[in-house]
């Protein structure tokens, strides 16, 4: 597990409210909406906001959005390349 | 058998002008409202949006220094329609209240020269109440964007069923602020130019800022409408997202068509707000109803979603078309985008009008439909 | 007005860091402890599973915990049951935590999922999906509870309700540090009139 995903994972549990969750709970590639962590639409605008707020990156296009956070690591892949 | 309630006055102030008559002309004239406005104290980019130009309303307002710049606009539309229609302010007159924030552009803003205090609700309507002498208490409902035509649904609930009642007005309104603006935008629901209502190409909503009163008695005049059915249904689905079915819309409808008799509307008057999944909701729900066939439109592409005031101003707007027979197109409306394909009204159109059907939706799951006809 | 014959089935309350049932006890905390801490405590003690529950606002949570007490009293909530409420403040938790992101000087954020709860409504919303009601919302703003109106309007609802004649109903004013909620549920039958004086009663803790 890299200090990224770590870092995300912590940020995620907060900014999320995932109260029953620890960070040793969530799984790098466990898909976040759907079936796996069942984050839902206000979720996906939170990560957005956290995206621009924690990495200076902006996001746009809502279906750029959902390949971005299809899991821990992708959002992790994703702001390695595009962070600010 | 309970009576009958019948609107028999309203009035609307909008950036269209002041005055029902006047901005139905407006309206048929294809003025819209909408217009690039860059202003920091509102929000850090330039916005598409309906903004009232209060310079307008000054004037007509007494002591303007003691009211907030929204408390001017509710008085200002109360104060035209009680002395258009010599309305009594005694206990048998009831007043309900619709905003979904009211004054909230005072709330932890620096530049704020009110109380904190008047932020709530209930103060801002004692204020209001205090400068007209309205005997009653007014009754404030706060429920997100459906609270204008629930406003109008508690009051015919109330004069039909407690008898201290004779007459009620019901009054709406929200103002721009920072406040909202943001919120919308942290929720990516504001279009980059002016709102494309069941259009393919929408891409969200812009915001605007309404005030709209109407009349209700129990008593008919010439010319009134009857509050023929009301139906009001969650959609038990998400808070901040529409049913996929429609659901929650779809039973307010049913309910509606069927306390006023089943007749099929001459024309619906939807909420359509221009965001991609409450045009496509209620375009389900229509379809469900068997209602795909009968003209409709939004009128949000001329006034914004106006919040607390949109029930009531859209109403009103329809009861002007009922009244000139004539229908008013969908502004903003090009190419079919919703699954199931709707009647859209693309030109100003005379035939003989009836009944519409009114519709509106709100964060927090709420819908709800009224059906209106002429008497 | 003609003579209502509706009755309450079950109440809840939670006046500062205390929840009772019918009048009887359930959850107590220390009145110093925090608002936030109490409703997560009293969450623990309900055994429920509702991770969606961390996300509300302390509105939503204290009408969450008072609507889930009184459906395991007194039985499902009909689907077409009715929610009518008032309180005060509408939803200043939220209100108040927006306004200050969003007139933060330097860096103002606003958060989406405290903007969600910036309309009293939404509680409503959030009972609605946990107990599958697809019904009429309606939230009114009063200076203090007033049975004198809720009272007539619920029975004025149930009188025009084709199906079930339900609602549940009260006030629910919830600020940084308080808690004055009173939530009950009505219907044709119950062990209480629902009548002003007996809700004043209630509400004024003479049933305890």
């Amino acid at each position: 597990m890299s200090e990224l995903t770590q870092e995300l994972k912590a940020k995620i549990i907060v900014q999320l409210n995932l109260e029953d969750l620890t960070i040793a709970d969530l799984d790098d590639h466990t898909p976040l909406f759907g079936d796996g962590l069942g984050l839902d639409s206000i979720d996906a605008l939170e990560l957005i906001v956290m995206l621009d707020k924690s990495y200076g990156i902006k996001l746009s296009d809502p279906k750029e959005g959902r390949k971005v956070f299809e899991t821990i690591q992708t959002m992790a892949d994703f702001i390695e390349a595009n962070r600010t | 058998m309970r009576g009958e309630v019948y609107i028999v006055g309203d009035e609307v102030i909008s950036p269209l002008g002041i005055g029902s008559e006047s901005n139905f002309q407006r309206l048929l004239e294809g003025g819209t409202a909408i217009a690039p406005v860059t202003d920091s104290r509102l929000f850090d980019r330039t916005i598409h949006a309906a903004r009232i130009d209060e310079t307008q309303a000054n004037d007509l307002v007494r002591e303007t220094t003691r009211y907030t710049r929204l408390e001017r606009l509710f008085i200002l539309a109360l104060q035209r329609l009680i002395d258009k229609h010599d309305i009594p302010l005694g206990k048998d007159t009831l007043v309900v209240l619709s905003t979904t924030k009211g004054n909230i552009g005072l709330l932890a803003n620096p530049a704020s020269t009110f109380p904190q205090q008047r932020a709530n609700l209930n103060t801002m309507a004692e204020v209001i109440r205090r400068h007209f002498g309205f005997e009653n208490p007014f009754i404030p409902i706060s429920n997100a964007c459906i609270s204008g035509s629930l406003a109008m649904s508690v009051a015919r609930r109330l004069l039909r069923y407690d008898s201290r009642y004779k007459r009620a007005i019901v009054v709406g309104g929200d103002e721009l602020s920072k406040f909202i603006v943001s919120g919308f935008d942290a929720f990516q629901a504001l279009a980059d130019g002016p709102c494309r209502p069941f259009d393919r190409d929408r891409k969200g909503l812009n915001l605007g800022e309404a005030f709209a009163a109407v009349y209700l008695s129990k008593t008919p005049v010439r010319g009134a409408v009857k509050l023929m059915g009301a139906g009001s249904f969650n959609d038990a689905n998400h808070i901040s997202g529409p049913s996929r079915t429609g659901e929650g819309l779809y039973l307010s409808i049913r309910e509606a068509m069927r306390e006023a008799g089943d007749i099929t509307p001459d024309f619906i008057s939807a909420h359509g707000t221009a965001t991609l999944y409450n045009d496509e909701m209620e375009a389900i729900a229509f379809q469900r109803c068997s209602l795909s066939a009968v003209p409709l439109h939004s009128l949000k592409g001329y006034f914004g979603h106006t919040l607390g005031a949109s029930g009531l101003i859209e109403t009103v707007m329809a009861i002007h078309s009922l009244k000139n027979n004539e229908l008013i197109p969908s502004l903003g409306f090009a190419h079919q985008g919703t699954s199931h394909a709707l009647n859209i009204i693309t030109q100003p159109t005379k035939r003989p009008l009836n009944t519409f059907l009114k519709t509106a939706s709100g964060f927090g799951g709420c819908n709800i439909a009224t059906i209106i006809q002429k008497m | 007005m003609e003579k209502q014959n509706y009755a309450i089935r079950s109440y809840c309350s939670i006046r500062d860091r205390s929840i009772r049932v019918n009048g009887n006890n359930f959850f107590d905390a220390d009145p110093s402890a925090p608002l936030g801490d109490f409703l997560k405590s009293a969450y623990r003690k309900l055994g429920v599973d509702y991770p969606k529950f961390h996300k509300m606002d302390g509105l939503c949570k204290a009408i969450f915990i008072a609507a889930e007490l009184i459906t395991r009293e007194s039985g499902p909530y009909e689907q077409h049951m009715a929610l009518l409420f008032a309180n005060r403040s509408s939803s200043y938790l939220s209100d108040n935590r927006h306004a200050n992101d969003v007139f933060m000087p330097g860096n103002p954020v606003a958060s989406p999922s405290t903007f969600v709860y910036t309309l009293p409504n939404i509680a409503m919303g959030e009972i609605s999906i946990r107990h599958q009601l697809q019904s009429e919302n309606v939230f009114f703003i009063f200076d203090s509870y007033l049975p004198e109106f809720l009272v007539p309007y619920a029975n004025a609802t149930l009188d025009s309700q084709r199906f079930e004649r339900s609602a549940l109903c009260g006030w629910t004013e919830v600020t940084e540090e308080t808690c004055d909620l009173l939530l009950y549920r009505i219907g044709a039958s119950g062990h209480l009139t629902h009548s002003i004086a007996q809700l004043k009663r209630l509400y004024n803790k003479e049933d305890e």
